[in-house]
């Protein structure tokens, strides 16, 4: 009985430290107070800002990946093993990365920025 | 703290095997005890504002940072479905194994994090929320008495006027242009020796804002 009682509070504290964190989280990032000015922005060499694709599609990428895992996670919950990431996702973020990493240091350590940017 | 809080339960219900079952249970009750206040400790400090979060995927610079912002998605993702495994089975247990593709997609987040920081810092411009600088640079670290003229640089970070005045010291030693292109002193009269000389460059719109070079003249 005592196993039992630790066991479903250990889960509550969990739950509640996970799901309060998150909420605090998420809350704190659609009303502005978590910072998120010019996260589809880079910078040139030079200082200038510009709209960067390869963050939008970083963007894109990790939260169409995030969703399908969690959903992929909901099926599955009852298994007791956590789902596998397929090498087709891997390879697909692995190059989102590569492309957001490429363009961020061509831009900031090559490209300057032109005059009234 | 999410793996101690889970295993917490798992560990009193081995230790019946080799101790009396309340002394597991008191180690189980303490040890869920403490990480629970630890954990509402923290909620409550990140509620109050006590635990700022207002940076939490900003850069040095306050612009929000795209790498940090993909870091803390998957960390939430990934902790959020180890709970909803180990929580959904009956009984509750830790998974046997972390599968690869887990490990090597928090790598790719990570690592993608540390590249992303190591360009930010690569560049002037990553760095410009450390207030203004100045930074000196120079194509070559010495010289020779008539010999030729080293070309200062200088990268001016965080004020709208990039422009700079420079200054050698000792102030007679050579000359230094506008332009930041240093002449050593004629081989016709040459000191005692060997000399270093300083080469600052000041930020015209800051005064206080200023870098130091040295080059050794022989």
């Amino acid at each position: 009985m005592f196993t039992s009682t630790i066991t479903w509070l250990a889960q509550t504290e969990v739950f509640i430290f996970l799901v309060g964190l998150g909420a605090i989280i998420v809350y704190r990032l659609l009303t502005g107070e978590i910072n998120t000015n010019y996260l589809l922005y880079g910078r040139k060499k030079g200082g200038g800002r510009y709209f960067s694709p390869e963050r939008l599609q970083l963007l894109l990428f990790t939260l169409g990946t995030a969703m399908f895992y969690l959903n992929d996670v909901l099926q599955h919950r009852t298994s007791g093993i956590l789902p596998d990431v397929s090498p087709q996702t891997l390879a697909l973020l692995g190059g989102s990365h590569a492309l957001y990493l490429g363009g961020k240091a061509y831009m900031m350590l090559f490209k300057k920025s032109s005059k009234g940017e | 703290m999410l793996l101690l809080l889970m295993q917490a339960g798992q560990t009193a219900t081995q230790m019946q095997a080799y101790v009396p079952s309340w002394v597991s249970s008191l180690a189980a009750w303490v040890a869920l005890g403490f990480l629970g206040f630890v954990g509402i400790a923290i909620l409550y400090y990140v509620f109050t504002g006590r635990i700022d979060l207002s940076g939490l995927i900003s850069e040095p610079s306050g612009e929000a940072s795209m790498s940090r912002f993909q870091l803390l998605v998957f960390t939430f993702v990934i902790a959020a479905s180890l709970f909803l495994i180990i929580a959904s089975a009956g009984p509750p247990s830790f998974p046997k194994e972390i599968p690869n593709g887990i490990l090597v997609l928090l790598g790719i987040s990570s690592s993608s994090y540390l590249v992303s920081k190591g360009i930010q810092h690569s560049s002037p411009e990553g760095l410009s929320g450390r207030g203004p600088q100045v930074t000196i640079k120079a194509d070559r670290s010495e010289t020779k008495f008539g010999g030729p003229s080293v070309q200062f640089q200088a990268d001016v970070v965080g004020l709208t006027d990039e422009s700079v005045t420079w200054a050698i010291d000792p102030i007679d030693f050579g000359s230094i242009s506008s332009t930041g292109l240093y002449r050593p002193p004629d081989a016709q009269s040459p000191p005692a020796g060997p000399t270093t000389v300083t080469v600052t460059a000041t930020a015209k719109e800051d005064v206080s804002v200023s870098d130091k070079e040295t080059i050794k003249v022989s």
